[in-house]
């Protein structure tokens, strides 16, 4: 059976920059930020004290009794869902629930109650834990409540390969509908890490970026010489990827096609990067797609900020790409949205099909001058004009070593 | 234990408790309301369990699993209340 081929038909988005991909894409073409001086609990006691946090009131999407048994991390990605499912248009399922399904990506799962329970226990002296602690801090609560919400009876899985997490999700149900198993699938990742107790956590790895002293929002700096590490964010996004003529017999409004997808491991350490591994996982991408490297008119690149990462993949890129290298406008949106884990990988490849289908780059913000180690065209002057701009690629690198890559092409060009 | 007394109160809590959860109006709950009329599952019945063992200040081992209507759960936690009662009054001549 030949290769099928994979439409993205609905987004849907909960990000730092708002929660419709209407005013997430505007705010990235504009350049601005969502990193923010954190308000949570005990912050007076954080030493990175900064975030790109989401406005979002589950009260004003779910009912009490639903609300109740949601972490942030469900809700977030219940509202994904919904809004993906709702954009993608009527007859979606149809009756044919068995082949469809829902992968999702999470590194922290249901963080913020695991956080308050252990509070409870260990600080207040709490006796027990409240009856729906398990099933809302279980890392697939949301896929599940995604599934339960639209009876989806196909394989509903979770991946957590820390920062690359949904992007192994989509790129894995890519695999699902492509070879022919499944006709929709619900793809992407939800997380919701700002909480004390995991903030600490990550301050002890000492991969934070610190505070910028003129302007908090400013502290990701992709890319640059005066960069100082990552900023966490919280978020979620979920893609409608669907089988191409099913898209087409209902008649939808195709985003998109998602046409490659590169997955190795470094196999190396559990922090640092390889440039080998994340090369490898590009031409990877590259090949499944059936592409050439010149093909690629624009990257959404994982950079995070850090000193490892932002090197590590300008060398990837280079060794991947070589001349074509020179030409090829890439961009670290975390600048803007922070690095939102285990969502980053699905919130990033829909900033990039957002890209293709309005013709405009984001840019990397907050890049004035950039580290003489990191030498390609990251788009800092601001979002750029990319008229005719047909395939794109996203990158997403993970602690533990997870390489994953994903190559989409313009619903203009696909046509 | 006179059971007019106490099933009154804890009939009353309950009413106040999914009233609120389950945004119902008190009113239309009486101790006959079926859970299953109110979309109250297993989770839910587990929830509200957990919530009248802290008001009565009762544990208990495990949800029952023939409580069919409202009326049915303040009979339950009544039940918890007096053998709390029953083994404090055993205990008490030795303390």
């Amino acid at each position: 059976m030949a290769a099928r081929r994979v439409a993205v038909t609905g987004l849907g988005v909960v990000s730092p920059l708002g929660n419709d991909e209407a005013s997430f894409f505007e705010a990235l073409q504009a350049g601005r930020s969502g990193v923010r001086r954190l308000e949570v609990a005990f912050s007076e006691r954080l030493s990175n004290r900064i975030g790109a946090s989401v406005d979002f009131d589950g009260a004003a999407h779910f009912p009490p009794p639903k609300l109740r048994m949601l972490d942030r991390v469900s809700q977030f990605a219940l509202f994904a869902a919904q809004q993906a499912v709702s954009s993608a248009g009527p007859g979606l399922f149809d009756n044919e629930r068995e082949r469809a399904g829902v992968f999702l990506g999470t590194g922290m799962g249901g963080a913020q109650t695991t956080d308050d329970g252990y509070r409870a226990l260990y600080a207040d002296g709490a006796s027990r834990l409240p009856p729906f602690s398990v099933l809302m801090a279980m890392n697939h609560a949301g896929a599940a409540w995604i599934g339960l919400e639209y009876g989806l009876q196909g394989p509903n899985l979770t991946y957590s390969t820390a920062c690359s997490s949904s992007a192994v999700a989509i790129g894995e149900a890519w695999r699902r509908i492509r070879c022919g198993e499944m006709d929709v699938m619900l793809a992407g990742g939800s997380e919701a890490p700002l909480n004390f107790g995991t903030l600490k956590a990550w301050e002890a790895l000492k991969t934070l970026a610190a505070e910028d002293s003129n302007d908090p929002a400013a502290s990701c700096k992709p890319f640059a010489l005066d960069r100082s590490g990552m900023v966490l964010g919280e978020g979620a996004a979920v893609l409608v990827l669907e089988e191409w003529e099913h898209a087409q017999r209902r008649g939808a409004r195709i985003r998109g096609e998602l046409i490659g997808y590169g997955l190795s491991t470094d196999a190396s350490h559990m922090t640092h990067p390889t440039v080998e591994g994340q090369a490898r996982a590009m031409a990877l991408a590259l090949e499944s797609a059936g592409i050439n490297a010149s093909a690629i008119d624009y990257i959404n690149a994982h950079g995070t900020g850090t000193a490892a990462n932002d090197v590590t993949e300008t060398r990837a890129i280079r060794d991947v790409f070589a001349a074509h290298a020179d030409r090829l406008p890439v961009s670290s949106t975390k600048s803007m949205h922070g690095h939102l884990l285990g969502a980053a990988g699905a919130l990033e490849m829909l900033a990039t099909l957002l890209a293709l289908e309005r013709e405009t780059l984001p840019p990397t913000i907050n890049l004035r001058v950039a580290d003489p180690a990191c030498d390609l065209d990251y788009i800092s002057e601001g979002a750029r004009d990319a008229l005719g701009a047909a395939v794109a690629m996203s990158n997403a690198f993970a602690f533990g070593g997870t390489n994953a890559v994903l190559v989409c092409r313009s619903a203009k060009c696909s046509l | 234990m006179s059971a007019s007394t106490t099933e009154g109160q804890t009939f009353a809590v309950v009413r106040e408790l999914i009233a609120k959860d389950h945004a119902i109006a008190p009113e239309t709950l009486t101790p006959d309301t079926p859970l299953q009329s109110l979309d109250i599952d297993s989770l839910s019945l587990i929830e509200l369990i957990f919530n009248l063992e802290d008001r009565f200040d009762v544990v208990a081992d495990k949800v029952p699993e023939n409580l069919p209507t409202l009326g049915s759960v303040a009979d339950y936690i009544d039940s918890l209340v007096a053998a709390r009662t029953a083994a404090a009054g055993d205990a008490a001549p030795s303390a």
